[in-house]
């Protein structure tokens, strides 16, 4: 297995993993989604709120900010000692005090840790008007996206085969394929049909059909994979990957030991 | 208010409509304003274009 990396940054991957099991990607990226927790608010105490939005919204609003998580101080309540209860190893409490004329943001959260922070600063949460005022205290908690999607840490994970497209010699550059390709991707250079970049190719065929010669073949190559995938800003995209991979390990491990029991 | 999230794919989008209503506020293309944002997928699009600010018309009936 190889890794090329076409595109990295903080919150954002793009690349190609050769000589990989299709289910070996598929379960890496249903673990991005749904497996790899995060932190996010989970219980919410509103003291005062005379602004325009209920209660409910509010909660919900407060609850879908993603906070950046360090998985090696805090444990999912669930496997924690208190039972779920809530201590200081499974949740984080925070503050929110505000009084209008303002635009109440996410980063007017006050949090116990200073590792536990918003990861966007700038998302509004509630326009207060003059004498509106939003008052509550908050507790957010490790939890995984299979639960709710407001601990769903990886946004439009997805793969695709590897774009093979050859064109054959009998090409008679007649161009009927270019206007059909809807990524335009094919271009006609001096006389000579070209790629521009097959790997945004979507592999839909309408090239093949188009060419009354059948000089063009487009293939998903079967063991080479292009990845795509973007964080929510609690991890970066590298860190992502690496949790959703360390997930299927430990998830595997528990396996391993559920079966050595049996036996 | 601004969803925080993108209904379909649970991308954060809340923090780019100030900037995306000020800019088309001054007639600039929405497209490209999307395009300047790094708002690419055609969901998370919609989010931003369809939305209609309420705060303003609820807020005399407090």
């Amino acid at each position: 297995m190889d890794i090329d990396i076409i595109e990295l940054s903080d919150n954002k991957a793009r690349f190609i993993i050769n000589q990989i099991e299709p289910a070996i990607i598929n379960g890496l990226r249903r673990s991005m989604l749904a497996e790899v927790p995060t932190m996010a608010i989970d219980y919410i105490n509103i003291y005062g709120n005379t602004s325009v939005l209920f209660d409910e919204q509010i909660a919900l609003r407060v609850g879908l900010i993603p906070f950046t998580t360090d998985l090696e101080s805090y444990v999912l309540p669930e496997e924690c000692d208190c039972n779920g209860e809530g201590c200081t190893k499974c949740q984080v409490s925070m503050t929110l005090s505000s009084k209008g004329p303002i635009i109440v943001y996410s980063g007017d959260i006050l949090s116990s840790d200073p590792k536990i922070l918003p990861a966007d600063e700038r998302i509004p949460i509630v326009e207060l008007k003059k004498d509106e005022e939003l008052v509550l205290e908050a507790f957010a908690k490790l939890g995984t996206g299979r639960k709710h999607p407001k601990w769903q840490a990886g946004i439009a994970c997805g793969y695709k085969n590897l774009p093979e497209i050859n064109i054959l010699e009998n090409c008679d550059s007649c161009g009927k394929c270019i206007g059909e390709c809807p990524k335009g991707i094919l271009i006609m250079e001096n006389d000579i049909l070209t790629v521009t970049d097959a790997l945004n190719c979507n592999l839909c065929n309408l090239c093949t059909n188009a060419c009354d010669i059948d000089a063009i073949i487009v293939q998903g190559k079967t063991n080479s994979f292009i990845f795509r995938m973007e964080s929510d800003g609690s991890y970066t995209a590298r860190n992502l990957l690496l949790e959703g991979a360390n997930t299927i390990i430990n998830n595997a491990k528990q396996l391993n030991e559920i079966l050595t029991e049996i036996e | 208010m601004i969803p925080i999230r993108c209904f379909t794919c649970g991308s954060i989008i809340s923090s780019k409509w100030e900037e995306y209503s000020k800019r088309v506020a001054e007639h600039e293309d929405p497209g490209v304003v999307l395009d300047d944002l790094e708002v690419e997928r055609y969901c998370c699009r919609r989010m931003l274009l369809s939305h209609i600010p309420l705060v303003d018309t609820f807020a005399p009936y407090q």
